[in-house]
C-alpha cells in the first residue's frame, strides 16, 4: 500500500470540508491509501464516486478524464495528458489538479 | 459596397505636411484582409520600404479597426496598431481595447493611417467624418491620464464622449518599449508603437462617439451568436469571475510564473497576489470596455498594507507578473502602484519588468553598483525604487537612458555574463509576462512570430477548438506541430476589432462576421485571412532583413529550470528540429523560412512572389 496526496487548486474548500484539509481558501488537500499499481486516473475516479464535488467539478468518471480547463501535475511535474494519466503511484506521490490558465 | 460592417473608409493624416485625407476602401481590398491587423499588414508593406527605420518620417503608424468593433458584439470597442517597431525593427502588431475601435467607426473611418512627422506636438481629432490636427504644446511631458484629461477639457466633452489614446513621457522621449494608452488604462503595447509615435511627435487620437452607422445584415442571428459567446466566455477560465488575475496561481503551479528573471520559479506567495485574492479583499468597482458583458477590468483601491487607500485600475496578470515575483515582490499593493506608475508614464508592462528584474539580478551580483543605478537600491522586491527607476526610464535620465533602449540592448551594452541573463527573443521583443519554459507553445511562438509578439497562439491553448488533437506539451515536434497547425485563426482575430476574451469559439467569432458583413465564410477561409496575414508580415520582414538566427531565443528565455514543476525541461534540445518542421508545415523553406511562390500563390500573394 501507498500513502499519496491529492491537492486542488480549485477554491472547493466549502464544498469537500470535513473531508478535505483547507490550509487556504484557493487549496483543498488529502492523504489516500492506494494499492500497488493504482494509476493517477484510479485515483481520481476513486474520488468521484466517493465525493460529489469531485465528480461535478473535476473528474468525469464517463469520459475517464478531467473536466474542461483543468490541468493535472504528478509530483511536481508537468506531462502531457496521457503520461499524466497513466502515472502508477507511488508512495510519497503528490498529485495536484489546477485550472488551465487562460488569459493574461 | 456591398458589405455590412465597415465604413469603407480610410483616413490619412500627413503629419509633415499637416494634410488629413479621406480615401475610399475598395470591396475587394476589405475582403481580402478583413481589417486591423491585415489593412496593418497590407499598407505597411505597400508603404514602408526597406531601408526606411522605425523612427524615419516614411515610417508609417496604421490603427485599423474591423467588422465587429461598434457592432453590438460585446467588448467590441478594439483597434489595432501596425508599424514598423523599434524594439525589433521588423513589423510590429498590437491590438489594445476599450472604446476606440467602436468611437472610430461611429466618426466615420475604419482606419488610419498616419505618416511623416510633425514640426512640433500635435494631436489629432476624429469626428463626424473629418480630421482635425491640433497643437499639443501644451501636453509636452504630460502623463499619459494628465494628457487625457487636458484634452477632454480642451474639448468640453464628458467621460464618454471621447476616446483618447495618447503616449506619455516615455514615448515623447523615445523609450524603445513605449505602447500607447488609452481610455484610462487600455495599452497597445507592443514593439514600442508608442515610440514610433513619439518619433512623429503625434502626442494623441482623439475620436469622438459619434452618429455615424454602419449596416448589420442579419441582426437576429448576430445577437444570438453573441448571447452564445457570451455564455461560453463565461465558462472559460476564471476571467469573468476573477479577471485574468484568476489564472495567477495556476500559471505558478505549471511552472510558468516568471520568479526573478527567471532564476527560479519558486513563489510561496502566490496566493496572495491572484485575482482571487485581490477581489476578495481590495474594494472593486467595474469598470467594462464598450459595451462589454464580461467586464473582465475593474477598479480597485487597496485596503490594506502600505499602500492602503490607492485607488487605481485593477493590475491584469501581466502587471501581477512583472511587478510581483519578476521583481521578486511580494506585496500586492506594490503591484498596483507600480502598475498606476508605468500606466501614467506610458511605458509597456512587460518590457519593464523584464528591465528591472534584469537590473536587479545585475545588482545583486555585483555587475551594477549603487552608484551606478544613480543610488537606488534595487534590491529584489524594492517597489520604490522600482518607481524611482521607471521615473527615469521615461525621462531617459541617468541609469534610464541606457534601460530604455530594452533589455536586450542594455545587456549587451553592459556585456560580460550579464548579457546571458537578459530574456528576451533575437529579433529583439521581449515575451509575454510568463515563464515560458513551462509554456512551450508561446515560447517557440513568441520566437518566430512575425509580430513582435504572439502571433499562432496565447495563453489558452485550446486545439480542439478547431479540431486539432491535445498534443504533449513538453514534445518538440507536437508543440511545433501545433504551432504550426493553429496558426492564422488568432491573426484572423485580430481583423475584427473585437477583445480576445470575447472571442472564445473561432467558429462563433466567424458566424458573427458573416451576420455583420453578410458573408459566408468558413473557419477555412477565416484561416486564410490569417495565414495571408502571416505570409504578408513575413515577407515584410524577410525584406527588412530578418534572418532565421533572429528566431530563438536569448540563452536565459531559453534555459533549463532549475526547479519547479518544469525542472529539467529543454526546449533547445531540438531547436533546429522544431524550427523545420514548423516552416514546413507553413509551406515555407526548411532552411531559411522563406515561403514558397506557392503558398504566395495560394495565398492570393502572387505579387509578392520575386522573379
Amino acid at each position: 500500500m501507498n500513502r499519496v496526496t491529492i491537492e486542488l487548486w480549485l477554491w472547493l474548500g466549502r464544498r469537500l470540508e470535513g473531508d478535505f484539509e483547507s490550509p487556504s481558501a484557493m487549496r483543498s488537500l488529502r492523504e489516500e491509501v492506494v494499492e500497488e499499481g493504482t494509476t493517477v486516473r484510479d485515483l481520481l475516479g476513486s474520488l468521484a464516486n466517493r465525493f460529489k464535488a469531485i465528480e461535478q467539478e473535476v473528474f468525469d468518471i464517463q469520459g475517464q478524464r478531467l473536466r474542461e480547463g483543468l490541468v493535472g501535475i504528478y509530483s511536481e511535474r508537468v506531462t502531457g495528458d496521457d503520461e499524466f494519466y497513466r502515472k502508477i503511484l507511488r508512495d510519497g506521490d503528490k498529485v495536484v489538479i489546477l485550472p488551465v490558465y487562460t488569459g493574461g | 459596397m456591398n458589405i455590412g460592417g465597415y465604413t469603407g473608409k480610410i483616413l490619412r493624416v500627413d503629419l509633415s505636411e499637416g494634410t488629413v485625407s479621406i480615401e475610399e476602401l475598395e470591396q475587394a481590398f476589405i475582403e481580402k484582409w478583413v481589417g486591423g491587423v491585415g489593412f496593418g499588414a497590407k499598407y505597411l508593406y505597400d508603404e514602408v520600404s526597406p531601408g526606411v527605420e522605425w523612427s524615419d518620417p516614411e515610417n508609417r503608424h496604421i490603427w485599423a479597426t474591423g467588422p465587429l468593433a461598434g457592432s453590438g458584439v460585446y467588448g467590441a470597442g478594439t483597434f489595432c496598431v501596425v508599424t514598423k517597431g523599434p524594439m525589433t525593427n521588423f513589423a510590429g502588431s498590437s491590438q489594445a481595447n476599450g472604446y476606440f475601435g467602436a468611437y472610430l467607426k461611429f466618426s466615420g473611418f475604419d482606419g488610419i493611417v498616419f505618416q511623416g512627422k510633425a514640426a512640433s506636438p500635435v494631436y489629432v481629432v476624429i469626428k463626424d467624418g473629418k480630421a482635425e490636427i491640433r497643437s499639443a504644446q501644451k501636453l509636452a511631458g504630460k502623463d499619459v491620464w494628465e494628457t487625457e484629461d487636458v484634452i477632454r477639457s480642451e474639448l468640453n466633452v464628458g467621460k464618454r464622449d471621447v476616446s483618447v489614446y495618447a503616449i506619455g513621457p516615455a514615448g515623447e522621449n523615445k523609450v524603445l518599449y513605449a505602447p500607447i494608452i488609452g481610455d484610462r488604462g487600455h495599452v497597445a503595447s507592443k514593439n514600442g508603437v508608442g515610440a514610433v509615435m513619439g518619433s512623429k511627435n503625434l502626442k494623441a487620437v482623439v475620436a469622438y462617439r459619434g452618429k455615424r452607422s454602419f449596416e448589420i445584415r442579419d441582426p437576429k442571428t448576430l445577437k444570438e451568436k453573441n448571447d452564445e459567446l457570451f455564455e461560453i466566455a463565461k465558462v472559460s477560465g476564471p476571467i469573468y469571475q476573477w479577471g485574468s488575475g484568476g489564472g495567477f496561481s495556476a500559471v505558478y503551479g505549471i511552472g510558468a510564473l516568471p520568479v526573478r528573471n527567471y532564476t527560479t520559479n519558486i513563489y510561496p506567495e502566490h496566493e496572495r497576489m491572484n485575482g482571487q485574492y485581490m477581489r476578495t479583499h481590495y474594494e472593486i468597482r467595474p469598470k467594462p470596455c464598450y459595451r462589454c458583458r464580461m467586464a473582465h477590468v475593474k477598479e480597485v483601491t487597496v485596503t490594506e498594507g502600505p499602500y492602503k487607500g490607492l485607488s487605481a485600475e485593477e493590475p491584469e496578470y501581466e502587471l501581477l507578473a512583472a511587478f510581483g515575483p519578476q521583481i521578486g515582490n511580494t506585496e500586492l499593493g506594490g503591484v498596483v502602484m507600480l502598475s498606476n506608475e508605468v500606466d501614467r508614464l506610458g511605458i509597456d508592462c512587460n518590457e519593464a519588468g523584464w528591465v528591472i528584474g534584469w537590473t536587479m539580478e545585475c545588482y545583486e551580483k555585483g555587475v551594477f553598483s549603487r552608484d551606478d543605478l544613480d543610488g537606488l537600491d534595487l534590491t529584489w522586491g524594492n517597489v520604490e525604487a522600482a518607481k524611482a527607476l521607471l521615473n527615469k526610464i521615461a525621462r531617459r535620465e541617468g541609469i534610464g537612458d541606457l534601460l530604455a533602449e530594452g533589455v536586450m540592448r542594455a545587456s549587451r551594452k553592459v556585456g560580460g555574463e550579464a548579457a546571458d541573463w537578459a530574456i528576451h527573443t533575437m529579433k529583439g521583443c521581449t515575451p509575454r509576462g510568463h515563464d515560458h519554459r513551462g509554456r512551450w507553445p508561446e515560447l517557440f511562438d513568441t520566437c518566430v512570430s512575425n509580430t513582435s509578439t504572439l502571433e499562432s497562439n496565447w495563453g489558452p491553448v485550446t486545439p480542439q477548438l478547431v479540431g486539432l488533437p491535445p498534443f504533449d506539451p513538453f514534445s518538440h515536434e507536437e508543440v511545433s506541430t501545433f504551432n504550426g497547425k493553429f496558426n492564422g485563426i488568432r491573426q484572423f482575430d485580430d481583423c475584427l476589432g473585437t477583445c480576445r476574451y470575447a472571442s472564445p469559439d473561432p467558429k462563433l467569432v466567424v458566424q458573427c462576421v458573416n451576420a455583420v458583413t453578410g458573408w459566408n465564410m468558413s473557419l477555412e477561409d477565416a484561416f486564410t485571412v490569417g495565414l495571408r496575414v502571416v505570409n504578408q508580415l513575413r515577407m515584410f520582414n524577410l525584406a527588412h532583413g530578418m534572418e532565421t538566427k533572429n528566431e530563438r531565443p536569448s540563452k536565459r528565455y531559453g534555459s533549463i529550470p532549475v526547479d519547479g514543476p518544469t525542472k529539467g525541461r529543454n526546449i533547445m534540445e531540438k531547436w533546429g528540429g522544431m524550427l523545420e518542421n514548423y516552416y514546413g508545415l507553413l509551406g515555407w523553406d526548411k532552411a531559411t523560412g522563406i515561403p514558397f511562390p506557392e503558398t504566395l500563390k495560394k495565398l492570393g500573394l502572387e505579387n509578392l512572389i520575386k522573379d
